[in-house]
């Protein structure tokens, strides 16, 4: 059959395999830029102020943002499967105090940790429930989240801050192995969070559902449970996250950081995650909450006030923005 | 290699959807290793039929065998269980993922450890598009990145990854170029000679004349006949497919031919419009023949102001006129009824009445403030002339029957009482009875003087109701044939000239 | 249109106002008056503003983030131009005004012409616009503003607070435009199918670049009578505003998917959110509590009007 021949001749002419580095670029194109960037902004910054490698700000670099890092993980999941999240930062806030008065209260210290963790997890079913089975879109379910955990917050504590917590409490002025706790936490969940998005089918099928519902349901996917699941294990994420902020002072504020949850949401989104579903990597949302810290300590290092750092990082993540859309919009 | 016992067999299969019978009593069988074409006009019940062997539709009436055992499908994956694969027209994948991860995902080989084994699932994914003569097809690659014709052959991997033993193809070509369409004949042949059965859904006599074993043609949701392929020529097919000749299906009206209203001169947009020149004329219908992506819509779609022209002229009534928006078209008499009714046609959610009025919303107006009343008015004339069947004015357009709803198309361009009007697959989806009629208004405009453009993918369309016929391949105007020597044969050729440089 | 699910939803909508004032008013005797009334309504005119452009941002299916920064930043503008560049304070609001409508023209232009989805353009502007104003304020805040300015936010004019008569008018206008006109036409169907409204020659570009310059607008505005109101002017001012404003919003049944939801709609979430407010605070529940509340009622109201339109419109 002529057809055929011509079809196995073509084969003679396959294409090379493309590079290692084109190939890095295609598939983690966003997380190589984002790396480059805290790259870059580090030997720059080093050059005009080499204190600003020190240990003691590296640990304020890493470690203080440490918490953010593990909230965007969970978060970075539930963006991969086409929904949103704007309640997490009051979520954090809720388990926050939860956590520390259960350990000012004189519960055993694991309980004050184990805690949040599960609440989170309980809290945020209830959430994926109303979004998968009761279809109400995610943002709408997380902005009434967002008001009754906010509400709730303040009301229960009266704003008063969470002092005298047990030094054994404050997990995150740690160290393991020499390294500070935090950085310990963000880097070992980061790696297995993304080892199980890339290496397990439940992970995957995130990918399924966020980038194709209707093929994920063809292919026999359960979308509205898995929905239920990767908002508990969100809930987890924000648990841990909350551990990491509950312990890194001596006390706990009655307040979270203002828009925390949309610090988070735009730490997975620069971190390459497509805010429309079905792409991105929480290796990517790390780093990009490692860049927007490295930003805010190189600021102070080459003497730019402080109030300027969001107008800076407002900039940055509007460039970053721009350049993928050019991107993508080059590509297709 | 065909057997003579089949491996699935549906008996006095049966479906209606809203009282409307569209699938009566038919029974159909494949056989390993043989490819069985199944031959239909639109609204026939084909998909109907195939949606029920792939386990999407469940039949109200009638039984399923698979080897010999009685089956019932209640979703893919019994179908997919069953060795039942399908190709579908809107391929299925996920664009965002590789072609390694689309072939195997929720199916992926394990490690011992339990965790998805990326280096099988590539390998046996090479393995796989190697059997296929896919040689060229990266497993690494993004399948947002792939041509149409590629992201087939990954579909149909995908496919065999699950043993299939029939596979369902619902117009596989028909979006294909010409040798893309040579290479997946190939593809089918090996699959044949492997065992695989396959159902293969085609409006073209040549492919279908070139492959297939067994052909059945079904009418009106009715099994007309099953024959093998060398007791039928191409003629007895049509006929049994349309059930009475093109002339009586196609009544051609008698419209005097008037001035040239539209003339277009090397005209030029992107890979889809080379230098194309042209004219209409008023009281005309200018047929557009070509295959999915010969540059048709995209022609259309140019002279409408939605992807302007880079370079060319553009005349209308005699005079230069740049076209650089869908407004600026509608304000020189160009009227555009596009292809995806659904997507670029309708707002389905809307009131008919609102879907009328809306290229022709600000002429509505006092100010900035819309005249209900005439616009009611306009749309109840226009419900009337048109016969568009609907309890009122005011329901959802999306509640109409399809022909309905492309008849609302219409009426909306209607409004704006076009010199010019493009109908690109103007009955498509849209069942016998109001494919007449939308032929009748097409009629009745070219007598009112209005100039129209036609495109369509069926020939037999083409020929019935066009004054002339253009061809488009590769972008290019391949030919231009007045009514009287417009014969399948020319058409066809021109249809598939020039296909050189366009292969994937 | 789901003209008949629309007029369910506020209806509903309406109904459960009218319940929770009786409630509240039996719960407080200072909560049924003339003077508390105004008073709320003082209180909520800011988010209003802001909230009726919001309707019609979020019913051509986009959102707008950046509306709380556009606040602060034009606040803080008002003050700059004022206290430290020296104009006098009308030409300095009406700069500020001006920026904090500029502000809004960016967020369009970077929506219709980068085509970066609406949700990440004013996520990014967010960040941007409050990091302007924090850096031009340097955590100064200003006061000591002429004792005309305050008839803005402090004062009455017939007996009913200045600031509401504004809303008023915006909510009338507002309607109408929505109702009635090809503007608003364009609006819902830009949001119910933008590529079908492409193709039928409406400008759907044009026009969400001006409805997100008007959602600028509207904060910008929001922010005088804020600082008004208030008598300074702070880079915090109006964080978390642009949240109150969707909730209120969707509440007053705009579907966040486009294409459906009134101005009147959106006026009834407000002042249910505000009632809930103030009634239950009068009711001696802790002020913050309320807000919990309001969340619950966002989610019951969209689960109720979800639950009613399955089993009304199923076919």
């Amino acid at each position: 059959m002529t057809t055929t021949v011509e079809a196995t001749a073509r084969s003679r002419s396959v294409p090379a395999r493309p590079g290692f580095f084109k190939r890095l670029f295609a598939e983690y194109g966003q997380e190589v830029v984002v790396l480059a960037a805290i790259v870059v902004l580090f030997a720059v910054v080093t050059m005009v102020n080499p204190r600003f490698i020190s240990a003691n700000n590296l640990t304020t670099i890493f470690s203080g943002n440490a918490y953010i890092a593990v909230a965007a993980i969970g978060m970075a999941m539930v963006i991969v499967t086409g929904n949103i999240d704007v309640s997490v930062g009051a979520l954090i806030g809720v388990l926050a105090t939860i956590s520390g008065s259960l350990a000012v209260a004189g519960y055993p210290i694991w309980f004050a940790w184990l805690a949040p963790v599960l609440v989170g997890m309980a809290v945020n079913a209830v959430i994926g429930v109303l979004v998968a089975y009761a279809r109400i879109p995610s943002i709408v379910v997380t902005l009434g989240a967002l008001s009754i955990l906010r509400g709730g917050l303040i009301s229960v504590t009266g704003g008063t801050w969470i002092t005298d917590l047990p030094p054994d409490y404050l997990i995150a002025q740690k160290q393991i192995l020499g390294l500070p706790v935090p950085l310990v936490f963000m880097v070992v969940l980061t790696l297995l969070a993304a080892f199980w998005m890339r290496y397990t089918a439940f992970g995957r099928s995130l990918y399924a559902i966020g980038g194709n519902a209707e093929a994920a349901l063809a292919t026999g996917i359960p979308i509205a449970r898995r929905t239920v699941a990767v908002f508990v294990i969100h809930g987890a994420f924000a648990g841990l996250a909350t551990i990491l902020f509950a312990t890194q002072l001596q006390v706990i504020q009655s307040t979270v950081p203002p828009n925390l949850e949309l610090t988070v949401i735009t730490a997975a989104v620069i971190g390459g995650v497509s805010i429309l579903g079905g792409s991105g990597t929480v290796i990517g949302s790390t780093l990009a909450t490692i860049l927007f810290a490295t930003i805010g300590s190189a600021l102070i290092f080459v003497n730019v006030s402080a109030y300027w750092l969001r107008a800076v990082i407002g900039l940055l993540i509007l460039a970053t923005v721009l350049a993928d859309m050019l991107r993508r919009r080059g590509r297709g | 290699m065909s057997s003579s016992t089949a491996y699935v067999s549906l008996t006095g299969m049966s479906k209606s959807f809203g009282g409307v019978k569209v699938l009566k009593e038919v029974s159909f069988d494949v056989r390993p290793g043989e490819v069985h074409a199944l031959l239909g006009e639109n609204g026939a019940g084909k998909s109907t039929l195939i949606k029920m062997m792939s386990g999407l539709y469940t039949p109200d009436a009638g039984t399923i065998t698979v080897d010999g055992h009685d089956v019932k499908f209640s979703s893919t994956r019994d179908a997919g269980a069953a060795g039942i694969a399908t190709v579908y027209q809107e391929l299925l994948l996920f664009p965002e993922l590789s072609v390694a991860e689309n072939v195997f995902l929720g199916n992926y080989p394990r490690t011992g450890a339990g965790i998805i084994d990326w280096a099988e699932v590539r390998r046996r994914t090479r393995d796989l598009l190697d059997q296929l003569d896919t040689f060229d097809l990266d497993v690494d690659a993004k399948v947002l990145s792939l041509s149409v014709a590629q992201r087939q052959r990954v579909e149909i991997a995908k496919a065999l990854s699950k043993n299939a033993r029939i596979l369902i193809m619902d117009e596989p070509t028909a979006s294909l170029v010409e040798s893309d369409v040579q290479r997946l004949m190939a593809i089918i042949r090996q699959l044949r000679e492997r065992g695989v059965g396959i159902v293969y859904v085609s409006h073209r006599m040549p492919e279908i004349f070139a492959l297939a074993d067994r052909v059945t043609v079904l009418r009106d949701g009715a099994h007309v006949a099953t024959k093998d392929i060398g007791e039928v020529d191409e003629n007895q097919l049509v006929a049994m497919m349309v059930g009475r000749s093109i002339e009586s299906l196609f009544p051609k009206a008698q419209a005097t031919i008037g001035d040239t209203v539209l003339r277009v001169k090397n005209l030029n947009h992107g890979r889809h419009v080379r230098d194309i020149s042209f004219e209409l004329r008023r009281g005309e219908i200018l047929g557009i023949a070509g295959l999915v992506g010969s540059g048709r819509t995209e022609l259309a779609l140019t002279l409408f102001g939605m992807t302007p022209a880079t370079s060319g002229e553009i005349e209308m009534e005699g005079r230069a006129v740049r076209i650089a928006s869908p407004r600026q078209a509608r304000d020189l008499g160009i009227a555009y009824v596009p292809e995806d009714r659904s997507l670029q046609g309708l707002v389905k959610s809307m009131a008919i009445r609102k879907n009328v009025s809306m290229a022709t919303i600000e002429r509505l107006s006092s100010g900035i403030f819309i005249k209900a009343g005439e616009e009611a008015q306009r749309a109840l004339d226009a419900v009337k002339r048109l016969s568009i069947r609907c309890r009122n004015i005011g329901q959802p357009v999306g509640e109409l029957s399809g022909g309905n709803q492309q008849k609302v198309v219409i009426a909306k361009w209607l409004e704006t009482m076009p010199k010019v009007l493009i109908l690109d697959e103007p009955t498509r989806g849209v069942d016998v009875g109001a494919k007449a009629e939308i032929h009748t208004i097409m009629g009745e405009l070219v007598k009112q003087g209005v100039a129209v453009i036609m495109i369509s993918s069926e020939l037999p369309e083409v020929l019935g109701m066009s004054d002339r016929v253009l061809v488009m391949s590769g972008g290019r105007i391949t030919g231009e044939i007045d009514r009287a020597d417009a014969t399948p044969e020319r058409v066809g050729t021109a249809m598939t000239a020039h296909r050189t440089g366009e292969a994937a | 249109m789901n003209l008949k699910s629309l007029i369910r939803h506020e209806t509903f909508l309406a109904l459960l106002l009218v319940v929770v004032l009786i409630v509240l008013s039996f719960q407080s005797d200072r909560f049924l008056t003339v003077d508390n009334l105004l008073n709320q309504g003082r209180l909520m005119t800011e988010i209003g503003l802001i909230a009726i452009a919001m309707t019609f941002v979020i019913a051509t299916g986009g959102i707008d983030l950046s509306v709380g920064s556009i606040l602060g930043l034009t606040a803080i503008l008002t003050g700059v131009f004022w206290q430290n560049v020296g104009l006098p304070l009308p030409v300095a609001a009406t700069a500020a005004i001006a920026v904090g409508t500029f502000a809004g023209f960016v967020n369009g232009v970077i929506i219709t012409r980068f085509r970066v989805p609406p949700l990440i353009a004013t996520l990014a502007t967010l960040a941007l616009y409050r990091g302007l104003a924090e850096g031009i304020s340097q955590a100064r805040s200003v006061r000591g503003y002429p004792e005309w300015f305050y008839v803005l936010g402090q004062q009455d004019v017939l007996g009913v607070p200045t600031q509401l008569w504004i809303l008023f008018l915006a909510a009338v206008v507002a309607s109408v435009i929505l109702a009635y006109t090809t503007w608003g036409r364009t609006v819902y169907a830009v949001g119910s199918n933008e590529v079908a409204s492409r193709f039928s020659g409406l400008s759907v570009e044009k026009t969400k670049l001006a409805l997100y310059t008007a959602s600028g607008f509207a904060a910008a505005i929001a922010a005088v009578i804020f600082v008004s109101r208030v008598s300074t002017t702070r880079s915090d001012m109006g964080t978390g505003i642009e949240l109150d404003a969707i909730t209120a919003v969707v509440l007053g049944g705009t579907s966040i998917f486009g294409g459906r939801g009134t101005v009147v709609g959106t006026i009834i979430g407000l002042c249910l959110i505000q009632a809930l407010k103030n009634g239950l605070s009068l009711a001696g529940i802790k002020g913050d509590g309320t807000i919990m509340l309001i969340g619950a009622v966002l989610i019951l109201a969209i689960l109720a009007s979800n639950l009613f339109e399955r089993s009304g419109t199923r076919t």
